[in-house]
């Protein structure tokens, strides 16, 4: 390393930030620390650092709401949490946003140096620009995928649960996630990919921050979902399958979403849409990119132009 | 416990959310909040009501005045009216098409009047998040009954005799089924339950989950009792987010209450039960599919016999019952087989839930008794056509099943007619069509489904719906030739005799179906380029009939290429050269002036009548 990395150690406990300090400055990194969110803050937009050690539980800004922060504003910076309450929700939310591994409380010394270590190959690796999933993901994904992996073990049946769950933490099911399951699962490779490809719900691309489902069943067909599968091709210049360049949207069709009543129907990440025409899906998915709006608003401008010359 | 002088019982379904449930009940507990009612009227969120176009729809109880199309504004007069007053709010109740008069209750209203509840017995009635609502109404009941007071034998005895047929689509005899399972001998059996629901058009194992959650639960612990099982797995599709969220609450709760698990009632009797979620595949709705799929393998069918009744989940005797069929055992166990048959007819016990969408009125889930008359499901509960239109059939039991024309409306629904008409009952996906459909383009749709769906073990099943599909396209691109109808019907009669599973055997019934009852329009389309419903686009010309044209002007400003032409007030014009067959004119004119017409068609629009004849001269 030409430099040394610059980390800052964020906790509510004095003693903490204390043992980190000592344990890492040995080995030669140069650490700070910051007692709670609020100081953290501060001392990021006056310093850069490498890489952010945060606790979860603090009083006041409180580490999820800090990790926001960074990603927002310092995105270049890794985080790794310090938490002494590795509950699933909260390791789920971290992991959404982000973070690169994390230390359980109480943390022995080599437990720390090593975190440390892979951490910081991790960022200096992914700087300037974000390295791609397929070669190699954060470690506190892959120690998630082997907690999830080591759970389900024992259960006969489990690789189709395991993929389902191993989509929700990456996103998507690169080989290199499936060849990890492989192993924790001693299940051929072949098999776990002829199962990925098997299924619809599993996907191999990476889908983009939305997730736009537009129905293709026999009630949506009836009512026309095609005109509204095409306006959405069109403006979002993708087909079904396909995410967009800017990874903002991901188009897919699925086989009916049994709701039917309210045909045709699309649905948008958790949201359910119904009665849709070409103009009622753009209206609202331009409610998720500015751009998008941008364009239908000078659309409907020029058929508002037309219809008065009408 | 506490009272209340009302309940509200909003609907929560998937239908109802999607149009606005949520903004609308929070609206309602801040006017109630408001004007200090809080502790005389309950808001209670329910499972789906079924009507779905309707929605948001609420009924206040005790009255059971129905209310639909709730909306934010509307929420602050509704309250004032109907709770401060007691003037029961009509405008938003639901309104007779014709005589404008508004009909305050629920049971009066021709969507729900002709409807017979029994699997959805509870629905818009309880709370599907609480046991206790579920056990309020005879909830439990029928399994304390069967795990104490009847042996197996009973059990098997009391649904065979009530005729209760297998709801997922084939019809197989629930109580055969389960007396083959119990007969087997093995130390460790499955009751499966496929919640699976992969038709395209059909929604009622959801609503059922949704709605009703526990009622599946109960029917599966008592078929557990009936075959000897202790493990159990519900197979839910990862699509129906909110019902796996309901019966997973719902599997907490009995087990809590000591009602699953081990030791149930005390009787000694164990039964565990896990929620397995499926990975989006149509096949695995197919019994021996879904059981490879629950084995984590790629979820394709094995032949039968072995049948799973032998040899099913790792190779273990095991029941798989679809959501509906497991809804109806607990009634059938209180009342009894002959109240059960006292619905239905012969062979078809009983009722059925549909789910009847499409081209019509009324849209959403219906439960009638077998052997109705499809005309009362599509016209007095459908409530017809939509205005101005004319309905040309109604396609049955989805992309296994078949389109019924209209002539034969008066048959009644029951297994045996409905497959003699080539279609099937299916799981209920009841999908109604007007003239506005094309009856190839229905046939191609399925057949894209289904030969995309093809799990692809046996060739027959899997180049051939694709090669009826490639022709289809062809037809309706207008490269059809004569002779083609012929080799669709002989390709899928092949298909039907050699392949494994109920998907390959059923997958040319669309495409049969719509040859036998709509053939000449594949032949328009063939012989004449002409797709008379103006959807296929390649085979579709509009003209605009100069003797009807009011020169309203309303086609030429929906016109997406404006190829329409004309001053206002005269007959407008549309330019071919121009015109990209979006049929939004069709649509838009009030006069039906404008006429679809053949590919080739090049004459006056005054000679428009009858020129498909001098069209066919020329070819």
């Amino acid at each position: 390393m030409a430099e040394a990395a610059k980390i800052l150690v964020v906790d509510d406990e004095p003693v903490v930030i204390k043992s980190a300090e000592r344990v890492l400055r040995a080995e030669g990194y140069d650490v700070e620390g910051a007692l709670g969110g609020r100081e953290a803050i501060l001392k990021i937009e006056q310093n850069s650092y490498d890489l952010v050690f945060t606790d979860l539980k603090m009083p006041e800004v409180d580490g999820i709401t800090l990790i926001r922060w960074i990603k927002k504003s310092n995105p270049s910076i890794g985080i790794v949490i310090i938490t002494g309450y590795p509950s699933q929700d909260t390791i789920k939310e971290a992991l959404e946003l982000g973070i690169i591994d994390y230390v359980p409380k109480p943390f022995t010394p080599a437990v720390l140096v090593d975190v440390t270590k892979r951490a910081v190959e991790w960022t200096a690796g992914r700087k300037p620009e974000e390295k791609k999933i397929t070669e190699e993901f954060p470690p506190a994904m892959a120690a998630e995928l082997d907690r999830v992996i080591n759970d389900y073990k024992i259960k006969p049946g489990c690789l189709i649960p395991v993929l389902q769950r191993a989509q929700e933490i990456v996103g998507y099911l690169p080989p290199i996630v499936q060849k990890r399951i492989s192993k924790g699962l001693n299940i051929p490779q072949a098999e776990v990919h002829s199962v990925v490809s098997f299924y619809s719900f599993f996907t191999m691309k990476p889908r983009g921050d939305h997730n736009i489902r537009v129905c293709l069943g026999t009630a949506c067909y009836v009512k026309g979902i095609e005109t509204v599968l095409c306006k959405i091709r069109d403006t979002l210049k993708i087909d079904i399958g396909d995410t967009t360049e800017n990874r903002r949207f991901s188009l897919e069709g699925v086989r009916c979403l049994g709701a039917c009543g309210l045909a045709p129907v699309m649905v948008i990440d958790q949201d359910t849409y119904g009665a849709m025409t070409p103009k009622k899906a753009l209206g609202i998915i331009s409610r998720y990119d500015p751009a998008i709006a941008e364009a239908v608003l000078q659309e409907t401008v020029e058929e508002e132009i037309v219809e008065k010359e009408g | 416990m506490e009272k209340f002088r009302a309940n509200l019982m909003l609907c929560a379904g998937t239908g109802c959310v999607a149009s606005g449930t949520k903004k609308v009940k929070d609206a309602l507990i801040e006017e109630i909040k408001k004007r200090g009612l809080e502790e005389e009227l309950k808001v209670v969120l329910t499972g789906c009501n079924g009507y779905c176009a309707e929605g948001p729809v609420m009924s206040v109880y005790p009255d059971e005045i129905f209310y639909q199309r709730l909306t934010v504004e509307e929420i602050p007069k509704l309250v004032e009216e109907h709770f401060l007053k007691g003037r029961p709010y009509q405008k938003l109740m639901f309104t007779e098409p014709e005589k404008k008069t508004a009909i305050p209750l629920m049971k009066e209203i021709p969507f729900f009047k002709h409807q017979v509840l029994r699997v959805l017995r509870n629905k818009g009635l309880i709370d599907p998040e609480k046991i206790e609502e579920y056990i309020s109404r005879d909830g439990y009941q029928a399994e304390a009954r069967a795990l104490t007071q009847m042996t197996s034998e009973d059990i098997i005895k009391v649904v065979k005799d009530s005729g209760l047929r297998g709801r997922g689509g084939a019809g197989f005899p629930t109580g055969l089924k389960w007396e083959f399972a119990s007969k087997v001998k093995s130390e460790v059996k499955f009751m499966l339950c496929n919640g699976d629901e992969g038709d395209p058009g059909a929604f009622m194992d959801r609503s059922v989950m949704e709605a009703d959650p526990h009622s599946v639960i109960e029917g599966m612990v008592i078929g557990a009792k009936a075959i000897g099982a202790h493990k159990g797995y519900i197979y839910v599709r990862a699509e129906y987010p909110l019902a796996v969220k309901r019966l997973q609450l719902a599997i907490d709760q009995a087990t809590e209450a000591g009602l699953l698990g081990k030791n149930i009632l005390d009787t000694g009797f164990d039964f565990e039960l896990e929620i397995y979620q499926g990975a989006g595949a149509f096949v695995c709705g197919e019994e021996t599919a879904l059981m490879r799929s629950l084995e984590g393998k790629r979820g394709m069918p094995r032949p039968r016999p072995p049948f799973p009744a032998h040899k099913g989940l790792w190779d273990k005797p095991s029941v798989l019952n679809n959501v509906e069929t497991l809804a109806q055992i607990s009634p059938i166990i209180i009342n009894g087989s002959d109240w059960y048959r006292s619905l239905g007819t012969e062979k078809s016990t009983g009722t059925k839930v549909f789910a009847l969408t499409g081209a019509i009125n009324n849209v959403g889930l219906v439960e009638v008794p077998m052997g109705i008359p499809l005309k009362t499901i599509i016209y007095d509960i459908g409530g017809g056509p939509k205005k101005g239109k004319k309905i040309k059939g109604v396609q049955l039991g989805g992309p296994s099943g078949g389109c019924i024309p209209e002539r034969l409306f008066d048959l009644p629904v029951t297994y045996e007619d409905i497959v003699a008409t080539g279609a099937i009952v299916g799981s209920g996906g009841m999908v109604v069509m007007d003239d506005n459909t094309c009856m190839v383009g229905m046939a191609k749709f399925f057949l894209e489904f289904t030969a995309d769906e093809s799990c692809g073990k046996c060739t027959p099943c899997r180049v051939g719906t694709k090669i009826l599909l490639d022709m289809l396209i062809d037809i309706t691109e207008g490269k059809g030739k004569e002779g083609d109808i012929e080799t669709l019907e002989d390709l899928g009669r092949d298909i039907i005799a050699a392949s494994l599973c109920g998907l390959g055997q059923t997958a040319p019934n669309p495409i049969l179906t719509t040859i036998r009852y709509f053939r000449e329009e594949f032949e328009s389309h063939i012989r004449d380029h002409w797709c008379k419903a103006g959807v296929c686009r390649a085979l579709t010309t509009f003209w605009i009939d100069e003797k009807m044209c009011k020169g309203c002007g309303a086609c030429l400003r929906g016109c997406p290429s404006k190829a329409i032409v004309g001053e206002k007030k005269k007959p407008h014009k549309i330019i071919q050269e121009l015109c990209v067959r979006c049929r939004s004119c069709y649509e838009a004119c009030k006069f039906k002036s404008i006429k679809i017409m053949p590919a080739k068609y090049e004459g006056e629009p005054s000679e428009l009548v009858g020129a498909a004849e001098a069209v066919k001269e020329e070819a």
